[in-house]
């Protein structure tokens, strides 16, 4: 193989929020519903990712609310991408630009290219192009705004919504009163799982900027394939007062429901891990979404979460997130 | 020096997309196309050509990702077959409206129930109305012909539209044929660098395919629509440019075989037309005036050339190579279009169809005569008994 230098860029951690970059790259003009965690969550990842950014943006939430023709919110480069194939979209962008540097077409550093997508276009009917393209190791960054469901068509189950919760799919009812029955799907987990030429997978979450924005250029710092799983709390879908968004991210990793961590090379650091977890019904008691629920079922949901927490206290370390300094060198 | 080859339709669509100087490409196996990418994979391994080759994980994929390619400004190159296309379809339209002028060559293949390997169009011909150029070579060289010559449409300014490269599975895809390779300088010379102009680049931000309001729908479709009428006169400046620089002799349209005089003719596209041929040097020997039409397009399809080729037969027969179950004729697309063409004429000829060559088979000698038998039947009887036959199923007539 020929030894090129894709001219990679480093970006510097940011050690606080005053620090932060002042430029924003998501800017307002978007038509998202007050108090979305996903806006909050693209306006915190652009800012973190800066200027030299290519962002591939499958259909979902932050498509349909966001990127209205003539009036687009980002200040980088934006492409829409189907619901199926932001992976795949991702893949042919980096692809592109190996070529395009390589032929001298293109003399800019090489682009942080994201893939923004929602937990349908993650682990559902985009879970294939996303698999793919950590699978190939194409020097990209994907990232699952989670809001636990399909947020844009109406509120429907998707594999991350959690057990019980109340969707126009999983409606409760007489004979099925819990609503959703299925356990989610762990994203995270199935990067981690089956992609050799993967070295960073993390979770975080709105409610922590410093932490997402770090997971962000550390991320993008890795040269390949990373992935990021950001909890991106939904008013509208979990039914919760609009500007109780943060406290719900907040209450998510406080009642363990949500955990935050990093996987490099192997090894987990986790983040914020509480000294004592919250009963989840603290978390679920604010979001309509769980209304309906009866004490058998909020058990089994602390259940689960219990059996989670028990895995993570075996291997846990906690530690601040790691920011790089020196620079990985390009292949 | 021009240097000749033995070469498959497959070779033949790699060596063109050699010559074009891909920059990306994805690949996935179906046959019969997948030789292409397997000369693609060759050549790229050896140095002959540096372009980035991205294992797609389906066709799906494959198409997306030569679409994120495209958006910022590499010449991609894609293909497939069969169930492959259809797989692909979400795709189409996204390509063809983001105005993405990436290749994709199909070696086309029948539709599943029941997996099968024989050469049929109606994979490719069912997406004929996304928004794409669309044509079918008959020749390997025709297929290295139309490669460069639909990058150099296709990319044109003025056009900007993606373009499907059809060419006949097995039939084409998998037989050698001579093929006369071009120089670099003079594939140069027509084929410029690909030069996208908004590409999706960090230098300057642009926004791809954001969400419109319905009132803005209309607009978008009408200046698709629009752009199908400045594409003629780009293919027919390209078709000029090629036989110039490469000193061809190519119709920009249609190709046209002993039809002077002829009073029957058979309009076919795709390799099947060689055999038709051969039929009608038969048919004359014969004494019956026959001829043959085969269109190079589909997308854009050459309404008034057809018209002006056909005026003046008495009896026309669409040879029908894919399906359209319960379409007007409850047989093959070709006739819908070829009757629409026909339409205007002060004089218009008896129009009629065959189903043949369906599911991979062999159109043989004899099924030319047999159509020609029933061509010359309505001549005599001055009407169209049917508007289909399916050859090999009907009764004797």
């Amino acid at each position: 193989m020929q030894n090129v230098d894709y001219r990679k860029q480093i970006l510097e951690p940011i050690k606080s929020l005053r620090g932060a970059p002042r430029e924003e790259m998501y800017l307002p003009g978007h038509r998202t519903c007050a108090g979305c965690g996903p806006a909050l969550n693209y306006r915190l990842v652009a800012k973190a990712a800066g200027r030299d950014t290519i962002f591939i943006g499958p259909t979902g939430c932050m498509y349909v609310a966001n990127s209205s023709y003539l009036c687009t919110p980002y200040a980088v480069s934006w492409i829409h991408a189907q619901i199926t194939n932001g992976g795949a979209v991702g893949s042919g962008v980096e692809a592109a630009y190996k070529t395009l540097i390589r032929k001298g077409k293109y003399d800019g550093p090489f682009p942080n290219v994201i893939v923004m997508a929602g937990d349908g276009g993650t682990v559902d009917i985009g879970l294939q192009a996303m698999s793919a393209m950590m699978y190939r190791g194409h020097d990209a960054l994907f990232i699952c705004y989670d809001n636990e469901s399909y947020a844009n068509t109406g509120i429907q189950t998707s594999p991350t919504t959690p057990y019980g919760a109340n969707t126009t799919f999983t409606p409760p009812g007489k004979l099925i009163p819990e609503g959703k029955t299925l356990f989610p799907k762990d994203p995270p987990q199935l990067v981690i799982g089956g992609h050799p030429l993967v070295k960073y997978v993390a979770t975080t979450c709105v409610s922590y900027p410093l932490d997402l924005m770090n997971k962000v250029r550390k991320a993008l710092n890795v040269d390949g394939p990373t992935f990021l799983h950001m909890l991106s709390p939904c008013p509208k879908g979990w039914k919760f007062d609009e500007k109780l968004t943060l406290e719900m991210g907040r209450l998510a990793v406080d009642t363990g429901m949500w955990t935050l961590y990093e996987w490099e090379n192997g090894v987990y650091k986790y983040q914020r891990i509480p000294k004592e977890y919250k009963p989840v019904s603290e978390y679920m008691k604010w979001q309509g979404r769980f209304s309906h629920l009866k004490a058998e079922h909020i058990a089994k949901m602390q259940a689960f979460v219990d059996e989670k927490i028990k895995r993570i206290k075996a291997v846990a370390v906690e530690a601040p997130v790691p920011t790089p300094k020196k620079r990985t060198k390009a292949k | 020096m021009a240097k000749e080859m033995m070469l498959s339709g497959c070779a033949a669509a790699a060596q063109g997309a050699k010559f074009a100087e891909i920059e990306v490409t994805a690949s996935y196996p179906i046959r019969p196309y997948t030789a292409i990418m397997m000369e693609l994979a060759k050549m790229i391994a050896n140095g002959e050509l540096d372009c980035e080759f991205v294992h797609g994980e389906g066709e799906h994929a494959q198409v997306s990702i030569v679409l994120g390619a495209s958006a910022c400004g590499a010449r991609a190159y894609v293909g497939s077959a069969g169930v492959g296309v259809t797989y692909a379809f979400e795709l189409y339209s996204p390509v063809a409206g983001g105005r993405y002028p990436l290749q994709m060559a199909i070696a086309d293949r029948t539709l599943d129930p029941p997996g099968d390997f024989g050469s049929e169009h109606t994979d490719a011909m069912s997406a004929r109305d996304q928004g794409w150029l669309m044509g079918w070579a008959s020749t390997p060289q025709e297929v290295l012909d139309n490669t460069l010559i639909n990058y150099r449409v296709g990319e044109d300014p003025r056009v900007m539209l993606p373009q499907f490269v059809c060419q006949d599975g097995y039939f084409l895809s998998h037989i050698p044929d001579k093929v006369i390779l071009p120089e670099l300088a003079q594939v140069r010379e027509f084929l410029p660098p690909y030069k996208a102009p908004h590409p999706l680049s960090p230098a300057c931000p642009v926004s791809h395919g954001p969400q419109i309001r319905p009132d803005q729908g209309a607009p978008m479709d009408a200046q698709r629509a629009a752009t199908f009428l400045v594409v003629p006169k780009v293919i027919e400046e390209a078709v000029a440019d090629y036989n110039r620089i490469f000193g061809r002799n190519l119709a920009p349209w249609l190709e046209k075989f002993m039809m002077d005089d002829a009073e029957v003719a058979f309009f076919i596209q795709g390799a099947h037309a060689n055999t038709c041929k051969s039929a009608i040097r038969h048919l004359r020997d014969q004494g019956l005036k026959a001829g043959m039409v085969r269109p190079r397009w589909v997308r854009p399809w050459p309404t008034q050339q057809i018209a002006e080729a056909l005026a003046n037969t008495k009896a026309v027969a669409c040879v029908e190579t894919s399906t359209s179950y319960g379409g007007a004729t409850r047989g093959g697309n070709l006739i819908h279009e070829v009757s629409a063409s026909l339409y205007d004429l002060d004089k218009r000829p008896l129009l009629t169809s065959f189903m043949a060559g369906l599911g991979g088979d062999v159109i043989l000698l004899d099924d030319f005569y047999y159509m020609a038998k029933i061509l010359k039947q309505m001549v005599e009887e001055k009407k169209t008994r049917q508007k289909v036959y399916w050859v090999g199923f009907e009764d004797e007539t």
